[in-house]
């Protein structure tokens, strides 16, 4: 009976025990949260909404180059300063932003600022004062401060961004920082990912870069430091090269930029120069030094088969009747080599099939049809006149297309040159496109 | 005023062979620059988007090929000389002196040699550029002078249209290599249309006439081989086109781009492309694009009569940003060619055919449309001191295929030591000739010295292997420099 009782007892003094055990021990396991260290609690991803107008989702942050990496050692919750307790604006602690000019300029709060409330005294830091309740310990707001530091908190490093930019002009237009920043006041560390985005800045910076009108302008130079020297804008810097991002007409310089960078600077080659100068370009468009970022290895001995293939464009970077054909004359590859250098072997398919008629598979015609140019980069126009010479001149085989009359007349009248070449000039063909 | 002087200097040493394996060419071929610069010339004050801005840019060039034998440029030794060849040792690439932002940002203007880049290619003249920036989102150009021809002092044949053999005939008679025609001064002009100030959309609309003049050898054969004949002197088109490119973006969502070219001379859209990418997230591009080529050439050339069909090419391609660091860029391609099928008629349905039109031609190909497709795959890894490139592509059609890949590094130690290094394997496919497949490997070599700011002294040493000419060597010193006040 007694056992029985005891049990009983246990049974209703264990929860009693479990609850008097267990809930202190959860209590004590679960950390305190510790805000201000990163923009949401448990660092959450900060939504879009949250993010400076021009940011992505998901966002890669802002520009390494152009606002460089951060050491932020010092905890902060703007959320708990800007809510109703504190009541504290963007003004109680950047107050030296709406005055600023100058991106150079620290906008940072001194701790001065913060010893109001956090009973602390920093007038002089290099001797600093803690206060007396928690939140006036050093460590309350510096990271890994300990008390055997002493005054020795780690800095909080925070580079100049790479623009030009006045704060004060912007808030003299009205501009309310959530406009650049996005929604500071529901975070709690602001970080670099509140910076402007450029694709944000664009939403006013739109319009015209003549004089006269507005001021909000889009020349590069607005913002960006001018080049130093012929360049719109600088682009080297200690945290980086800077490089367009894809979104701006897709010029990124992805790897596959230099095949398709023709329609960039066809379009709007001062947007080109705004970064290169005329030597950059002219590197590979005029240059003599073959670019290895364009042509494969061994380009010299191959380039004949992907000519054929018109893989690359020759012509965009070389001009056929010069570059191309006096190095086939020297090297005797051209029809109208020197008969010293001529080549022993031949270029072309046997002439059985290439040239002879009657006309058959692999013939050069169709060749021509195809690639003109890579007739081009070889002969001259003697070669061809021999056989596509009109009767008198040449042997008479007709390399018109089709409907070639019914243009003639335009280039007979233009240009009547090149008809000299092949036709007499009593030839009655001719009369057709006079 | 800012002033800075520039110099880009490469020794270049190696041989030429044949494609049958002999040693045409002993190249030692010295290239230098000298750039001389001055910016600022009104002492803009810093940061003043609105100031007057006025600058000199000059670079000469010096290019000589010291492997050039004497019988090459002696038109005595006709079994040796190569016209046009001896020309163009030293030329100004570009001196013009340029405004900016005058009259309150409407005026800028540009004197001297200068390029031109827009949808009528690259293109250079002497002479004068006007432009005139609106505050209606409207720039006006204007420009004449004459276009840099090959064959005159201090210029290069690069710029002008192609499809005539060109230069300087001095020293040699009027009945020897009647193909090369004498350089004549070459009258350009142009105007362009292009908006401004708008970041999400811009257009360029372009047109550029150049003259042909004086004199020109026509006729090759009968009346030619002793006393060509000469076509009279007289102003005739050299080329006259109408351009017009434009681009535009909806950021981080989509953006497209497109071109088109007439040719007026050839009364004909010469070049037509299109291209539209899409935006997914910041990290993926995914492209389409078009392009439309006809050939053309200068007016006075023959070419441009020649059955030359257009060719169009499609593709696909994407690129993405794996992180900071790895970038990724894969395309295919599909090139349609036209080709003829059936017999021409030059004279249309309105004439009879041409007396001497297609006379052998007894066979058509039964697909006009034959294509040939490609595709490459493009990698980057870079930081700030190393970049590692991998270039791959595979081009297979009916006249050769190329399949291979290069992978390139350069590494930087302590901000000045250089390194570089380069491997690259190709299989040529030559379909035209079997016997001309083959493989190459190649590898390059490379270490410089970066001495002071933008100055950097390079050994290249280049090492390229085939069965078809052997083993061919390069060895390259290079040699940049600049310095300001």
């Amino acid at each position: 009976m007694t056992t029985l009782r005891s049990l009983s007892r246990a049974f209703v003094l264990l929860p009693i025990f479990a609850v008097l055990l267990v809930v202190p021990m959860a209590l004590a396991e679960a950390p305190q949260p510790l805000h201000g260290v990163a923009p949401l609690p448990n660092d959450q991803k900060v939504p879009l909404k949250l993010l400076p107008p021009g940011a992505f989702d998901p966002d890669t942050g802002p520009s390494d180059v152009i606002y460089p990496t951060q050491q932020l050692t010092v905890r902060f919750n703007h959320a708990k300063h800007i809510a109703k307790g504190i009541g504290a604006t963007c003004k109680t602690c950047h107050k030296a932003a709406y005055k600023s000019a100058s991106a150079a300029d620290t906008l940072l709060p001194k701790g001065v600022v913060c010893d109001s409330c956090h009973s602390s005294d920093h007038e002089d830091t290099s001797k600093v004062k803690p206060g007396d309740e928690d939140i006036g310990q050093c460590a309350f707001c510096h990271i890994g401060h300990k008390a055997t530091d002493g005054n020795a908190v780690a800095a909080v490093d925070v580079p100049r961004a790479n623009l030009l930019f006045s704060h004060k002009a912007h808030v003299d237009r009205n501009i309310g920082c959530p406009q650049c920043h996005g929604a500071v006041e529901e975070l709690e560390l602001a970080t670099r990912d509140q910076l402007p985005r450029m694709r944000g800045c664009f939403h006013c910076h739109q319009m015209s870069d003549a004089a006269s009108q507005g001021d909000a302008k889009s020349a590069c130079d607005t913002c960006h430091f001018r080049g130093d020297r012929g360049t719109g804008i600088k682009t080297m810097f200690a945290s980086g090269t800077l490089e367009p991002p894809s979104w701006m007409h897709n010029s990124e310089h992805t790897p596959d930029f230099i095949e398709r960078h023709k329609t960039v600077a066809a379009d709007d080659s001062g947007y080109c120069a705004n970064c290169h100068k005329e030597d950059f370009c002219t590197d590979c468009h005029d240059g003599r030094v073959r670019p290895r970022s364009v042509h494969p290895s061994d380009y010299l001995n191959m380039h004949a088969i992907e000519a054929r293939m018109a893989t690359q464009k020759c012509e965009s970077c070389h001009r056929e009747q010069s570059f191309c054909l006096d190095c086939h004359m020297r090297v005797g590859v051209a029809e109208s080599s020197p008969i010293g250098d001529k080549d022993s072997g031949r270029f072309h398919p046997p002439k059985s099939v290439w040239s002879d008629p009657p006309r058959k598979p692999g013939h050069h015609s169709f060749e021509a049809e195809r690639n003109l140019n890579a007739c081009v980069s070889c002969h001259t126009e003697r070669d061809c006149v021999a056989c596509h010479g009109a009767q008198g001149i040449g042997g008479g085989f007709d390399p018109h297309q089709n409907g070639f009359v019914g243009g003639c007349a335009t280039e007979f009248r233009r240009n009547a040159r090149p008809c000299f070449v092949c036709h007499e000039k009593d030839d009655p063909v001719l009369a057709r496109c006079k | 005023m800012d002033p800075e002087a520039t110099s880009d200097t490469s020794a270049q040493f190696y041989d030429v062979r044949s494609p049958t394996g002999e040693t045409i060419l002993t190249r030692r071929r010295l290239t230098t620059t000298l750039g001389l610069n001055a910016y600022d010339l009104l002492k803009t004050p810093p940061g003043d988007p609105k100031a007057a801005d006025l600058s000199l840019r000059i670079r000469l060039r010096y290019d000589a090929d010291f492997g050039v034998p004497g019988s090459v440029t002696d038109p005595t030794q006709v079994n040796g000389f190569v016209p046009g060849v001896s020309q163009g040792l030293v030329d100004i690439m570009y001196a013009y002196l340029e405004g900016r932002r005058f009259l309150k940002g409407w005026l800028g203007f540009k004197l001297g040699r200068q390029y031109l880049v827009d949808a009528l290619g690259w293109w250079s003249f002497d002479g004068g550029e006007l432009s005139l920036t609106t505050p209606y989102y409207l720039k006006a150009e204007v420009y004449g002078g004459l276009e840099q021809r090959g064959g005159m002092p201090l210029s290069t044949s690069r710029f002008e249209s192609d499809g005539i053999w060109t230069g300087s005939r001095q020293n040699f008679g009027t009945s020897l290599y009647t193909s090369f025609q004498p350089v004549s001064l070459g009258p350009a002009a142009g105007a362009a249309l292009e908006s401004t100030g708008v970041t999400w959309i811009h257009g360029r609309l372009t047109y550029r006439r150049v003259y042909n003049t004086g004199s020109s050898n026509v006729s090759e054969y009968e009346s030619g081989v002793v006393s060509p004949a000469i076509y009279p002197e007289g102003l005739r088109i050299a080329s006259e086109r109408l351009g017009y490119a434009m681009d535009t973006d909806w950021p981080g969502v989509a953006g497209a781009k497109g071109g088109v070219v007439y040719d007026f001379y050839r009364a004909q859209i010469t070049h037509a492309y299109g291209s539209i990418d899409g935006h997914f997230g910041q990290k993926v591009t995914v492209s389409a694009d078009y392009d439309y080529y006809v050939p053309s050439f200068d007016g006075d050339s023959i070419f441009n009569f020649f059955a030359a069909e257009p060719m169009n090419d499609a593709g696909l391609r994407a690129n993405v940003d794996v992180d900071r660091h790895l970038s990724i860029a894969a395309g295919g391609h599909v090139r349609v060619f036209d080709v003829q099928t059936a017999q021409f008629n030059p004279g249309g349905t309105s004439y009879s055919p041409s007396p001497n039109y297609n006379v052998m031609a007894t066979y058509f190909p039964t697909n006009g449309h034959p294509f040939d497709e490609g595709g490459y795959l493009h990698a980057r890894w870079r930081t700030g001191e190393t970049n590692v490139a991998l270039r791959g592509a595979g081009d297979f059609g009916d006249e050769g295929q190329r399949v291979g890949a290069d992978l390139s590094g350069e590494h930087v130690f302590e901000t000045r030591y250089v390194v570089r290094a380069r491997a690259g394997v190709w299989q040529w496919k030559d379909d035209l000739r079997p016997d001309r497949d083959a493989t190459t490997v190649n590898y390059v070599a490379a270490v410089g010295y970066r001495f002071a700011p933008r100055c950097q002294a390079m050994v290249d040493w280049e090492h390229d292997i085939n069965r078809l000419v052997g083993q061919r060597f390069r060895l390259m010193l290079l040699l940049t420099l600049a310095t300001t006040k």
